[in-house]
């Protein structure tokens, strides 16, 4: 295969990949390892690197609608970075002593779980007392109704909420993806969020987190240039057009097709890490 | 309003700084890759089915140092500016948070300005060896 098809098939596989990871909400970073793993057979240090590229291209993105529509809590996502940062730095440290098929085995348990987190039902907490940490921290917010009105929300569970998003940035750190499905159950099930604010606060965060540990990655050779260019731009692509058709689209079907695929693909990902085939 | 979210001015700044630094991160990109596929688009493919930190493949500080990157984009080198846009996309949601900074110092809350500085220290410390 010559450089151009490569390119151009990567590409392609990267707009497809952007294009599911916003309509189903699971950002990029999920698709592409087992794109550049399973389909090219790239070594797993390369794919985190490019995932990583990916998760910061989709948060910024597609975050800039969500931010200016006023669904994002710019100080609950703030206050919560300091974890998340501080997990990621933690995760692209230990990632140095990780070989391909660990990265493999924990990849394949963040699918798991990540397939099964989609299976939860959306809730909006009505009537939540939140609680005086979070008052005091200012990180009560509004969201705007279909009607066009802000809804008042409290939270709650603030210490929780922190530690979950603490792991989610060691996880980032590793897999270079957004880890999404934690940050959003922290927010919602612990934090008690609506899940609208959830999801578009989690967006929100993923490009700080991701930041930083990618300087760590350039400088560790992980992102590769003639991967790292046609995954950031048909990414970005993809979930700019992801973006347009969840408006008019019912996405429900595709994300319990998408269940069951990732399941295979998380499989898929430990049974070959067990057997070590991804280090041979 | 309730306190969680920030004004109305700050969500159209932060949201234009996200658009606009995803987008000329991307065109640099674009144009590093162009370059890239005409010098060596007819090559046969790289090996990337082996990654290792010991023995990085040669000519790797083309894109993984400051130096190489910058000399890279100096001579034209296609490597030299896909680097560049990647670095450009990582600046983005950087200096989302510098803009944060500034806008809770002017608004006067001390709290926020305390947390945004302690991520924005998180992520200048772990990236103060590139430099």
């Amino acid at each position: 295969m010559t450089i151009l098809t490569f390119t151009l098939i990567l590409l392609l596989g990267a707009y497809c990949a952007g294009l599911l990871g916003s309509l189903t909400g699971l950002g990029g970073g999920v698709v592409v390892i087992p794109l550049l793993t399973m389909l090219f057979g790239v070594d797993f240090h390369y794919a985190v690197g490019a995932a990583l590229v990916s998760s910061i291209a989709t948060s910024s993105g597609s975050g800039s609608a969500y931010v200016k529509e006023g669904i994002t809590n710019v100080r609950l996502g703030m206050f919560l970075e300091i974890a998340t940062t501080i997990g990621a730095v933690c995760g692209a440290f230990v990632a140095v002593w990780l070989n391909s098929s660990t990265i493999a085995i924990i990849f394949g348990c963040v699918l798991i779980f990540t397939a099964a987190m989609q299976q939860r039902r959306k809730d909006d907490h009505e009537g939540v007392k939140g609680s005086e940490c979070a008052r005091r921290l200012k990180l009560y917010g509004s969201w705007p109704q279909p009607d066009g009105t802000m809804k008042d929300y409290q939270l709650k569970n603030v210490g929780g909420g922190f530690s979950v998003m603490y792991l989610a940035g060691v996880l980032s750190g590793i897999l270079g993806i957004g880890s999404g499905v934690l940050k959003v159950l922290a927010m919602d099930a612990l934090m008690k969020v609506p899940f609208k604010v959830s999801t578009t606060t989690s967006n929100f965060m993923m490009g700080v987190t991701a930041c930083a540990s990618a300087v760590v990655y350039i400088q560790r050779g992980n992102i590769e240039p003639g991967i790292a260019f046609p995954v950031m731009v048909g990414v970005l692509a993809g979930a700019l057009t992801g973006a347009r058709l969840l408006k008019r689209m019912k996405v429900k079907v595709l994300r319990q097709i998408f269940a069951v695929c990732i399941l295979l693909v998380a499989i898929n990902m430990i049974y070959n890490g067990f057997l070590g085939t991804f280090d041979k | 309003m309730k306190e969680g979210n920030v004004g109305r001015d700050m969500q159209q700044l932060i949201g234009n700084t996200l658009r606009w630094g995803v987008t000329i991160a991307c065109v640099i990109a674009m144009i590093g890759g162009a370059m890239y596929l005409l010098e060596h688009g007819a090559e046969p493919m790289k090996d990337y089915s082996h990654f290792s930190y010991s023995a990085p493949p040669a000519g790797y500080e083309q894109y993984t140092t400051l130096g190489g990157i910058l000399g890279g984009i100096v001579h034209f080198s296609s490597i030299g500016w896909i680097q560049l846009g990647v670095i450009a996309l990582i600046l983005t949601p950087i200096m989302r948070v510098v803009l944060s900074l500034f806008d809770f110092l002017k608004q006067r809350d001390w709290l926020y300005a305390t947390i945004t500085s302690i991520v924005l220290a998180v992520i200048i410390c772990n990236s103060l060896n590139f430099f």
